[in-house]
């Protein structure tokens, strides 16, 4: 009796619980790297990456920096994309 | 009295900056690119690059080419906004929010893609987060390569407000 009561509950959600909107999926930042190598952008990777970041690896960022800088690389990727 | 259209985009060509006639910032990047070889190009945009955008260099269905990169002191992250300009989760590729707009300016990045940079004035309306602003700016699009063996090319766009208004 108990196990069912609880089984009723399973899709119960706490009124104080907001629903989730899911934002776009983020594509990590290894398989960016190989999307920017294969559409033969890592040359415009390492240039941003240089001159605007001053690193010549993205782990060398701050994580917020390193968001930064994806995100710009995600749209290099659609702006080039054919 | 006078009138005045809306929209009034013209290019003033490359002539008059080399007159002295445009605004100090486009003259500085104008001249350091056209003195600067193709190798040295990377090092020649370190500079301005907080004041630039750049952008690809395809234009699909004669659009201005999609930005990718929107420098902090620039022009259009003034105007457009932070939100804007960095998209925390990109879907598409970045224009600017206004179609008019957009449309109006596409010829430049074309000539600059034809090879010889574009250097024009603009006065215009458009629409920003449902407000509306008349703004005035001068702009130059450079084609260039990241480097002098690459087959790629971006446009480098330098944009400089002169005035900007809210009229709504």
């Amino acid at each position: 009796m108990h196990y069912e009561f609880l089984k009723r509950l399973e899709g119960y959600v706490p009124e104080h619980v907001r629903p989730v909107t899911r934002a776009p999926e983020k594509i990590a930042p290894v398989e960016l790297k190989a999307a920017i190598d294969d559409a033969n952008l890592t040359e415009m990777w390492d240039m941003i990456l240089t001159l605007d970041y001053s690193v010549s690896d993205p782990t060398d960022l701050s994580p917020e920096k390193r968001d930064e800088f994806l995100n710009v690389m995600s749209l290099l990727l659609k702006a080039f994309d054919r | 009295m006078l009138t005045r259209p809306d929209t009034h985009f013209s290019e003033l060509g490359i002539q008059a900056i080399e007159k002295g006639l445009a605004d100090p910032a486009v003259s500085a990047f104008y001249d350091s690119i056209m003195s600067t070889d193709a190798v040295q190009i990377q090092q020649c945009l370190k500079p301005f690059l907080p004041h630039l955008s750049l952008c690809s260099d395809k234009m699909p269905g004669n659009a201005p080419p999609p930005i990718f990169y929107v420098g902090k002191e620039s022009g259009q992250r003034h105007l457009f906004g932070e939100d804007w300009a960095s998209p925390a989760t990109p879907a598409c590729g970045l224009r600017t929010p206004d179609p008019d707009l957009e449309k109006a300016s596409a010829e430049g990045y074309r000539k600059a893609l034809e090879g010889t940079p574009y250097y024009g004035y603009a006065h215009t309306k458009i629409q920003v987060n449902g407000e509306l602003y008349e703004v005035a700016f001068e702009r130059l699009i450079v084609a260039v390569r990241p480097s002098l063996q690459s087959d790629l090319r971006f446009c480098a766009y330098l944009g400089v407000i002169q005035d900007l208004q809210r009229t709504s």
